[in-house]
């Protein structure tokens, strides 16, 4: 591994500032397993890491001011927040995500903002090989191994967003509080992630001396119900091929809110507006899933090899909202 | 002693002068102390197993390197680097965390436990105790980290179930793949017998490996954990590229960094590996680069990381050269030239040509043929992904070498090298303790050895070459990718007429192995054409992996002959029975035969005749299915030596393997506590060291036991006579016995058998393949070890599993780069992917062999690909056609 220096952040803003002064040059390191093996393969090569781990408080899931908003700290690792009871029970999406990457001991390190922030496994990008995201002027994927790449959203990159827990956030209506080194600003998580039409060196809106510090749940509605599935290409520690978070609420078994939103099929987490206003309204039958999955690959665009992704999508979409109606 | 010698008198001439020839790299003065360059360093305390260290550190070391390297802990293992095996998982603060991915500041004030803190003194952890009763390790170098993430878990959760155990140990990968036994361990709860044969006094007990206890305390000695004072490190720089001439090599800015002592390229190395290829010169590096991987220079400096550095500052300009990666495009026309003559390699006769088989004559048996059934089969480029990536220590003392490496032949390995450096065989030790598994790619002598024996003689210092997991995936080999084409003639009632196999097996660019496409021999038939045609590709280099040319082959002849008898509206099992060889190759009498009953009776356990149904009929959107195949392995005779040391009761019982994770140590002191008539505890094996050991013939094949363990018989049985002679009356003289038996099977033929039976279920709208019943039913002769010998099958069938399945070395066809090396991308078996394999071994009187064993390494994997396929089709009604059978290709064949 490529010699750095580690530098240890009092505070958000502390990192935030440092990263200002360092530039490109400056890395933010949470659980670290990922951003370590990306400096060993020389993905990134770092001269400062700064690490967060050394600021308080990042670490917490609070429920806060009466009000019932959940915040939950980037430095949250992903084996804490599934078993945390209050997020297993009320967002149950979240913990499902959480508890499903990787592995026991990834979980026990990796952190939600690190997993937010984390950078596209697409096997040419884990190559080196001279792509958008490494500053090419190419997708490699777009004509060749693109069994796993994208199939709604992609161009020029098509690369997927491989998070987990995105899509159950997304689909939760979650807000992220990102710090700059002049104070912070919050979006909601579904416009902090970038699509490479916008900008395609980035996956998500962090400018290099902003960072993710916290998750922000609205309070739960009574009749919420939310799950998390995926389908993997090996039972563990892979990424979805193929991913689904659906949030429901429910009001006299009739569908009052939905949000359906896709991971490991787009560059960013991918949401389904049309399902979930095709939901509304409605009784969670048979038909009206097999209407869902349906809708929710109309506008697929697969390329030469992941056609079967949208077959995938269809089947999960609609075996993931029929289980939440069990 | 022709191009060969002149090239090793030209490395000699300028390494044994040193002072005569200027290397290429300057030794500079280092800038600390210890040779090490300044970096910025923290000191640190950390509590390993209780104990407080205070340690220097550099910022960017990891958690692993510093317990390894700083405090000599090396119970921990490196198997990826990247978090994607398990093999360096420790717990921090009780935590199980990949040690790999933590770095060492991170874990200041904090608590580590690491293997070797689990044991209390002697007494062992349970966990520890369960790991050997229930045969958990087999080479033991992923054990440390499985033991560590079941403590957590115990430790939170005393009683788990065994799907508990399952996700808890999930991120800890076992390439032996004895999953099965691991959770049996962690759940204290040991597997039934899998034989059914009365044991003798020691042989067919199935007593835990005699070193077992070195195994799960970390204490077992593997290369990599080996330091010598004053070593350098050293690491090798690849191609980037599938095929390009070097048009320049500019290793000057990295000769300027301080800590490094050599580099080797082509320029100044001309050391041909001859075990690299056996079809032409191949230098340990090579212009032009044939293959993404491929070596272009080494280096050796005071420590990794400033050996990294180095590979990274030296330059090299590539003028990149057509290439080709598919076996079958390699030999058309018009495709790019890998080597001088064409892409065929020549055959042993010196013909460009195919190899051939044929005996009858095809023709006249597919005008017999009521039924002619013509297919395709193409299988993938399949990693050996053994634990412990390549590693070798070399030292010269005078012109005397040693090395330290993984290797499944301690005697192959000191042939070659003394070959490839001009040396007498007598001035080279080969010494392999324990080694991380291999499965066929460290045989002979690697060239990590040999770079590692070069920059040595160059620096006149001990030097470690590690290979990255990367490397260990692209630069070393995996198992050959084949395309085969079938045409396959029967009569009605479902007598073989007639069988045509055209084959093209991919090599990569150099030939390691035979290339060769095995499985036609398990079927009588008057008429068959085997052309086999080993070709070179850019592709990285194909050769031997477990069965080499088995799996692969099987898939192909039994999935056509699974469509025959559907066709035909025959039962696979009625058909097998009516067309399985009785002579190899109809000629040769087998000298025990036990195929058919491997047949029946698995049929019988599996309950086949309640289980299968016609092809197709299951419907819904979960299908199951049930299909069977078989498999065949040479169980050779031949020639090994044992030397008995027989002294105040103890016996020493020196033998040249190195037990690969077979369990061949604990199988050979049973078959001479056996002989001799003694316990297994006064049975000390000395092995794994060419100064100590005698020849033994090389951990492949499946032939220690045979080869070895008939040397032992005869040099205890002389041992015995010695005895008698005394009457008995030993005293305290040292009695020694040695026997280097070479026994023939006067013109017969030895082979172990395998039917193999497996239920799956096919979820059609998410295209995922589930194994929910898998019975082997294996014939090897007399079973030495039954506990040993049933983890071999079982590892031997999860591996099979991942081949067919998932796992595949994919390659991006427009630059020839492959895109996903490594336990992440190329998909290996985790915990969650194994099922339970249940095994049953069939033990016929041999008159072959010690005590009539045979083999049991390489069979189990050996049926398993086509049993699944046949399995898939059978529910399904649809025959997937390229390896392995991913989601993708599932939803494409139900389209």
């Amino acid at each position: 591994m490529r010699r750095f220096t580690s530098v240890s952040a009092a505070s958000p803003i502390d990192a935030a500032v440092r990263l200002d002064a360092e530039g490109r040059r400056a890395v933010v390191v949470g659980g670290g397993s990922d951003l370590l093996g990306m400096i060993k393969d020389d993905l990134v090569a770092p001269r400062v890491m700064i690490n967060l781990r050394s600021i308080g408080g990042l670490d917490e899931v609070r429920v806060g001011d009466g009000r019932g908003v959940v915040r939950i700290g980037g430095l949250v690792t992903l084996s804490a927040l599934a078993a945390h009871s209050l997020i297993a029970a009320t967002y149950r999406a979240i913990a499902e995500a959480a508890g499903s990457a990787a592995t026991p001991q990834i979980r026990n390190v990796a952190t939600l903002a690190g997993n937010l922030c984390q950078r596209p496994w697409c096997w040419y990008y884990r190559q080196r090989l001279p792509c958008f995201k490494h500053g090419g002027n190419r997708c490699f994927s777009r004509a060749g191994q693109n069994q796993f790449n994208a199939i709604f959203g992609g161009g020029p990159s098509y690369i997927v967003h491989p998070s987990d827990t995105a899509p159950a956030l997304v689909a939760l209506g979650a807000s992220f509080r990102i710090v700059g080194p002049s104070g912070g600003r919050t979006v909601p998580a579904s416009e902090f992630f970038t699509l490479p039409s916008v900008d395609v060196s980035r996956e998500n809106v962090l400018e290099a001396n902003e960072l993710l510090t916290e998750v922000e749940l609205p309070p739960a509605p009574a009749g919420l119900r939310s799950t998390y599935a995926k389908v993997l290409d090996r039972e563990a520690w892979t990424h979805a091929v193929v991913s689904v978070a659906v949030s429901l609420v429910m009001g006299n078994d009739v569908v009052q809110r939905a949000a359906v939103v896709l991971g490991g099929v787009a560059p960013i987490p991918w949401p389904l507006p049309a399902v979930a206003e095709l939901l509304v309204g409605e009784r969670v039958t048979e038909t009206l899933a097999v209407e869902a999955g349906r809708l929710a690959v109309t506008s697929a665009e697969p390329l030469a090899k992941n056609g079967y992704k949208v077959t995938l999508t269809e089947n999960l979409v609609r075996h993931t909202l029929l289980s939440l109606t069990d | 002693m022709s191009v060969d010698s002149v090239s090793r008198r030209s490395f000699l001439k300028r390494s044994f002068a040193v002072s005569a020839v200027a290397p290429l790299a300057r030794v500079r003065t280092p800038a600390s102390a210890q040779g090490r360059p300044l970096a910025p360093r923290a000191a640190l305390t950390l509590t390993v197993n209780g104990e407080s260290h205070r340690v220097d550190v550099e910022d960017h070391w990891t958690l692993v390197e510093v317990l390894r390297d700083e405090l000599g802990l090396t119970g921990t293992k490196i198997g990826c680097d990247r978090g994607e095996c398990g093999a360096c998982t420790v717990l921090l603060d009780g935590l199980p965390v990949y040690g790999c991915s933590q770095l060492a500041l991170w874990a200041d004030g904090r608590a580590v436990t690491t293997v070797e803190g689990l044991a209390a003194g002697e007494t062992l952890d349970p966990l520890q105790q369960a790991f050997i009763d229930g045969d958990g390790p087999q080479c033991g170098f992923c054990t440390s980290g499985q033991l560590m993430a079941a403590k957590a878990l115990v430790t939170a959760n005393p009683n788990p179930s065994r799907d508990e155990v399952r996700q808890a140990l999930t991120g800890n990968i076992c390439r032996c793949s004895n999953y099965n036994r691991y959770v049996a361990a962690v759940m204290s709860r040991p597997t039934a017998r899998a034989t059914e044969r009365d044991p003798m006094t020691t042989v067919g007990r199935a007593v835990p490996r005699v070193d077992a206890l070195e195994r799960v305390t970390g204490r077992a000695q593997y290369t990599g954990d080996i330091r010598l004072p004053d070593m350098l490190y050293a690491r090798v720089l690849r191609s980037p590229h599938p095929h390009a001439r070097i048009s320049r090599l500019d290793t000057s800015a990295a000769r300027d960094l301080v800590g490094v002592t050599a580099i080797i390229t082509r320029e100044n190395c001309d050391v041909i590996w001859s075990s690299g290829d056996r079809s032409h010169v191949r230098y340990l590096f090579n212009n032009p680069v044939r293959f993404v991987g491929d070596a272009v220079a080494a280096v050796a400096a005071v420590d990794r990381h400033t050996a990294e550095a180095a590979i990274r500052a030296i330059v090299v300009e590539y003028e990149r050269l057509d290439f080709v990666l598919d076996q079958e495009a390699a030999l058309e026309r018009g495709a790019p030239s890998i080597h001088p003559g064409g892409n065929l390699a020549v055959r042993g006769d010196g013909a460009r040509a195919p190899e051939v088989y044929e005996r009858g004559d095809v023709d006249e048996g597919f005008a017999a043929s009521d039924l002619i059934v013509e297919d395709t089969y193409v299988s993938k480029h399949h990693s050996n992904a053994q634990m412990e990536p390549r590693v070798t220590v070399a030292r010269w003392v005078g012109t005397e070498l040693t090395v330290w490496t993984p290797t499944q032949g301690i005697y192959n390995c000191r042939r070659d090298l003394a070959h490839d450096l001009g040396l007498s065989p007598e001035r080279v030790r080969v010494v392999c303790q324990y080694m991380g598994g291999g499965f066929g790619n460290k045989n002979q002598a690697q060239d990590s050895d040999l770079i590692a024996a070069v920059l040595a003689l160059d620096t006149r210092r001990p030097v470690k070459l590690e290979y990255t997991r990367k490397e260990d995936s692209l630069g070393v080999h995996g198992r050959w990718p084949t395309t085969q084409h079938y045409r396959i003639g029967v009569t009605r009632d479902g007598r073989l007429q007639a069988i045509d196999l055209r084959g093209y097996s991919g090599m990569g660019p150099h030939r390691k192995s035979s290339g060769g496409i095995a499985g036609i021999e398990l079927f009588r038939c008057a008429n068959v054409r085997r052309h086999v045609y080993p070709v070179f590709t850019n592709m990285t280099v194909a050769a031997n992996f477990r069965g080499p040319a088995y799996p692969q082959g099987v898939w192909g002849i039994e999935s056509v002959m699974d469509t025959i008898a559907h066709e035909l509206g025959i039962d696979p099992v009625r058909f097998h029975l009516q067309n399985l060889t009785r002579e190899y190759n109809d000629a040769t009498p087998y000298t025990s035969w036990a195929l058919e009953e491997c047949v029946t009776r698995g049929a019988a356990r599996f309950e086949w005749a309640n289980r299968w149904r016609r092809a197709g009929s299951d419907t819904g959107r979960v299908r199951r299915g049930v299909g069977m195949a078989v498999g065949m392995f040479a169980a050779r005779l031949g020639r090994s030596s044992a030397v008995l040391r027989m002294q105040d009761g103890h016996l020493w019982l020196h033998i040249g393997v190195t037990d690969i994770g077979t369990g061949t140590k604990t199988a050979m002191a049973q078959i001479a506590a056996e002989t001799m008539g003694m316990d297994l505890a006064d049975v000390t094996v000395v092995w794994g060291d060419t100064d100590r050991a005698p020849y033994s013939v090389g951990e492949s094949g499946s032939r220690t036991t045979t080869h070895t363990g008939q040397a032992i018989v005869e040099a205890a049985e002389d041992l015995r006579r010695q005895i008698i002679r005394l009457d008995g009356l030993v005293g305290r003289r040292t009695l020694i016995a040695q026997a280097t038996p070479e026994p023939t099977l006067d013109g017969m033929a030895r082979y172990a058998s395998a039917a193999h039976f497996v239920e799956v279920e096919v979820d059609t709208e998410l295209g995922g393949i589930r194994v929910l019943h898998y019975i082997a039913m294996h014939e090897s002769g007399r079973i030495i070890n039954p506990l040993t010998a049933e983890s071999q099958v079982k590892g031997g069938v999860t591996m099979g599993l991942g081949m067919a399945l998932h796992e595949e070395l994919v390659y991006d066809q427009a630059t020839g780069v492959p895109v996903n090396p490594g336990y992440y991308g190329a998909k290996v078996m985790t915990h969650l992917d194994a099922p339970q394999i249940e095994v049953h071994f069939i033990e016929p009187d041999d008159l072959f062999g010690p005590y009539g064993a045979k083999n049991v390494g390489e069979p189990p994997i050996i049926p398993v690909v086509a049993a699944v396929g046949n399995a898939v089709f059978n529910a399904t009604g649809r025959r997937i056609k390229e390896l392995p059978m991913s989601r993708d290709r599932v939803l494409e064949a139900l389209a």
